[in-house]
């Protein structure tokens, strides 16, 4: 029973008159989404100049005074998982989920409106417990982002009294407020689409945020029953994890427990959240070099079944983290060989991004250079992951700088580039404003050119053995000095990349302050949302009538057509489908 | 080990299929709104999202569930301190008093949709009433358990216990807010003027039932493996 009715009555159920309730407690997800951007690429800047600490110590040791190795752990931990959850997770899908889902789908707003602005301000509430980490007694826990026991709740590592427990209690509320979200993505993306919006005929954006969406609900809960049970091991003494041990020469009263437990679980959760943060930016670029190249997605089905294999592959690749734990031998198989076969959807969808723009009519602007940036750091992070996939070449690999430039190429940078080009692609959608060009050339040559940078001399590093974690690399005969060059190279190359990031500010405050008026689609896009009456989008979306969609989304360059694309919402023209089968046959 | 994969892959199947059946279609070839296709915002929405989140509570579980199995040792429970624990049989009880609350509620649904509203207070309040006895018989459980004075905290089968079973309550106690709220709006009568808010009332009192049956479906494997283990 379908009540498209109340959907479509004038009086919404939850308009909103006052400023607090238009731009604070706001039910609306666009205002929503604007919230969680915002509080993400906030936290995230922290965390940015966090990594800048942690690089001073390494490339400029004994320089810093107020670099301590307790300091160092401490922001080691906390930039690695702000960037992780709080930023990439959060702007993703609390950010462009929000925004695109119900504006992609040509509804009017989320399914649970009040649910929805609760999970924002439950994430913010996680948030500012993970901040508040650093101002109590002890600081914030020091235990690397991966939080493993016994380590992480022991005297002796940063932040074992308060900052641990802190962290954990943050992360089962990020979880809480994931959840009110995450049920109204999904629940969204089923049951509030317009008439004529098949799932086949939806964006690829939607898409990855859909199917990440899911992979978060089935994951999460992992993370959960860790942060649960260690919170426990720590507070009253339970041996989930803690074994019987010796700890600063006193034996604890635990027994029995087993950290390797704490690590199945950890990276249960922690191999689909890759996928969490991947699966997103793969939809959002995938639209984006569609749009800029004028040429529809290639192979659309596919990339929709890669999609939907990753997200399931990605349930049991987990171990692939793990191989250094002491897990039972056998498992390193199974789990190299899972890991490789991922790497197949994934080239399907990498093949696919470069034949979409072979041939096309590429535009080489802010969002296309961002996309394009992509596709050239996924691959390297890409291909760099098969050499840690194999249990033989991850065995001397493992815990060196080369496992850092590999994850930070493929799930730090790579992201990241499709974020800075989602944003400037839908800038002028969410402000009515267009980005500076040439600030935006500017920020993305910096930032391309200086994660290069950055991360491949960590390759290098990695090879000759140079371990990861460490705050001071001492007298040790296998590292050369040169290596030392090395780092203080990386350290500047880090410092220009921040620097660049201040010229985005600059661009955003510029832009919204006197930047040129957008019209309502000034990329001549075909999806629903370039298609609002309005720009921004007023409350309600779509104006009087919902929008009706005819054509899937990517109608770009449709032979004998004179405008190079066709939005959905555009009926069938008369003739247009013996164009279609006549320009068929021309190829 | 070898029965998770199992279910896995026999998931994993239906899956596909389901999905096959689905992503067949080939969008670039056909134009126009086709019809049957959905329409707006649809009325089964709430069912849908109570679905998915029954889906993230399930896989909480099961993975409570494979942390519960590895900290046994998979059958080497000695090396690792497991020590199985002797329930109090008040769990029986309790099991009962679940199985009738999730009676009560199927038999509300029942008088909802007939439009019998004196059946719906009463089955409806019942469901209640006794989820709160259950309620009160798993605390009543955890006391028998502490007053033995067997078991220590750092005892991981003693400890499990009180975890599983303290989060299947909240999850019931989750569900008594949400169905405390509607048996105010039932016992406030089922406005015949207001046909939207008695249909939604309907809707609310059904998607109670489901969860309840959830709940139950949880606490039956939960106890089916707290007993042999």
């Amino acid at each position: 029973m379908a009540y498209v009715a109340i959907a479509d009555r004038d009086h919404h159920l939850h308009d909103p008159d006052t400023f607090i309730t238009k731009y604070i407690w706001s039910q609306d997800h666009k205002v929503i989404a604007i919230q969680y951007g915002v509080v993400a690429i906030g936290v995230g800047l922290i965390a940015l100049a966090l990594s800048l600490l942690m690089r001073l110590q390494i490339g400029f040791p004994d320089v810093f005074s107020f670099m301590t190795p307790y300091n160092y752990y401490q922001y080691v931990t906390t930039h690695g998982m702000i960037m992780v959850i709080y930023l990439l997770t959060a702007l993703f899908l609390g950010g462009f989920g929000n925004y695109l889902i119900p504006l992609m789908c040509g509804a009017r707003d989320m399914v649970f409106p009040y649910m929805n602005m609760l999970s924002f301000w439950v994430y913010l509430l996680s948030v500012i417990v993970l901040i508040t980490s650093f101002f109590v007694p002890g600081g914030a826990t020091g235990a690397g982002w991966t939080l493993y026991p016994p380590q992480a709740i022991l005297d002796g590592t940063p932040g074992a009294d308060w900052g641990i427990v802190l962290m954990l209690v943050s992360l089962a509320i990020f979880i809480v407020a994931f959840t009110m979200g995450g049920l109204n993505y999904v629940t969204t993306v089923l049951q509030a689409r317009c008439r004529g919006m098949t799932l086949m005929r939806m964006p690829l954006s939607v898409w990855g945020i859909f199917v990440a969406t899911i992979l978060g609900l089935l994951a999460f809960p992992a993370l959960f029953v860790a942060a649960i049970m260690m919170t426990l091991d720590r507070m009253i003494g339970t041996s989930f994890f803690m074994p019987a041990l010796l700890a600063l020469g006193e034996t604890t009263d635990t027994t029995g427990g087993s950290p390797i437990l704490f690590q199945h679980l950890f990276w249960f959760f922690g191999h689909p959240e890759v996928y969490i943060v991947a699966l997103p930016a793969f939809g959002i670029v995938s639209d984006l070099l569609s749009t800029h190249a004028r040429k529809n997605i290639f192979g659309y089905r596919m990339m929709i079944w890669a999609i939907v294999a990753i997200g399931a592959l990605s349930f049991v690749v987990w171990a692939h983290h793990m191989y250094v734990s002491g897990m039972n031998p056998y498992f390193g198989f199974f789990f190299a060989t899972t890991t490789l076969i991922i790497a197949v959807p994934t080239a399907i969808k990498v093949y696919n991004w470069v034949l979409t723009l072979w041939r096309g009519d590429i535009h080489l602007n802010l969002p296309m250079l961002w996309a394009t940036g992509f596709i050239f750091t996924f691959i390297h992070g890409g291909l760099t992951g098969l050499f840690l996939g194999n249990v033989t070449v991850d065995l001397p690999l493992s815990d060196t700088y080369f496992v850092i430039g590999h994850f930070h190429m493929v799930m730090g940078v790579s992201p990241v580039m499709v974020l800075f080009g989602a944003i400037y692609h839908w800038f002028p959608k969410i402000t009515g404003r267009m980005p500076n060009d040439v600030l935006g050339k500017i920020h993305f040559w910096m930032t391309f050119l200086g994660t290069y940078a950055i991360y491949l001399p960590m390759h290098y590093l990695g090879i000759l053995g140079m371990p990861r974690r460490y705050y001071d690399y001492g007298q040790t005969d296998f590292i050369p000095d040169s290596a030392l060059g090395v780092n203080q190279g990386i350290t500047i190359a880090a410092i220009v990349v921040a620097t660049a990031q201040l010229i985005f500010l600059i661009n955003v405050a510029l832009s919204l302050w006197k930047g040129k008026r957008a019209d309502s689609n000034p990329w001549r896009a075909t999806t629903l949302e370039w298609q609002t009456p309005d720009t921004p989008p007023k409350h309600g979306n779509w104006g009087p009538k919902l929008p009706e969609v005819h054509r899937w989304a990517y109608d770009y360059s449709v032979p004998g057509d004179e405008a190079d694309f066709i939005p959905q919402n555009h009926p069938i023209k008369p003739g247009e489908e013996s164009l279609r089968v006549a320009g068929a046959s021309r190829k | 080990m070898m029965t998770g994969l199992a279910i896995g892959l026999v998931l994993g199947v239906t899956v596909w299929w389901v999905l096959i059946q689905r992503l067949k279609d080939k969008p670039w070839e056909r134009q126009g709104v086709i019809e049957g296709s959905q329409d707006g915002l649809t009325s089964s929405a709430p069912k849908v999202g109570l679905w998915v989140f029954m889906a993230m509570v399930a896989s909480l579980f099961l993975i409570f569930n494979g942390a519960y199995l590895m900290r046994m040792g998979f059958g080497h429970g000695e090396l690792v301190g497991w020590v199985p624990l002797d329930e109090p049989g008040i769990l029986w009880l309790n099991t009962f008093v679940l199985v009738a609350a999730s009676g009560a509620m199927q038999t509300a649904t029942g008088a909802a949709r007939k439009g019998d509203l004196g059946a719906l207070r009463t089955w409806f309040t019942a469901g209640g009433v006794l989820s709160v006895v259950f309620l009160a018989g798993q605390l009543l459980a955890w006391q028998q358990l502490a007053a033995t004075g067997r078991y220590g905290v750092s005892d991981p089968a003693y400890s499990f216990f009180i975890l599983l079973t303290a989060i299947h309550g909240l999850h019931l106690v989750g569900g008594l807010v949400v169905l405390g709220r509607t048996a105010a709006q039932v016992w406030r009568g089922l406005d015949t003027e207001n046909v939207v808010a008695a249909g939604t009332i309907r809707q609310t009192v059904r998607l109670c039932t489901t969860y309840w049956h959830f709940l139950l479906l949880v606490w039956l494997g939960l106890f089916t493996q707290l007993s042999i283990t």
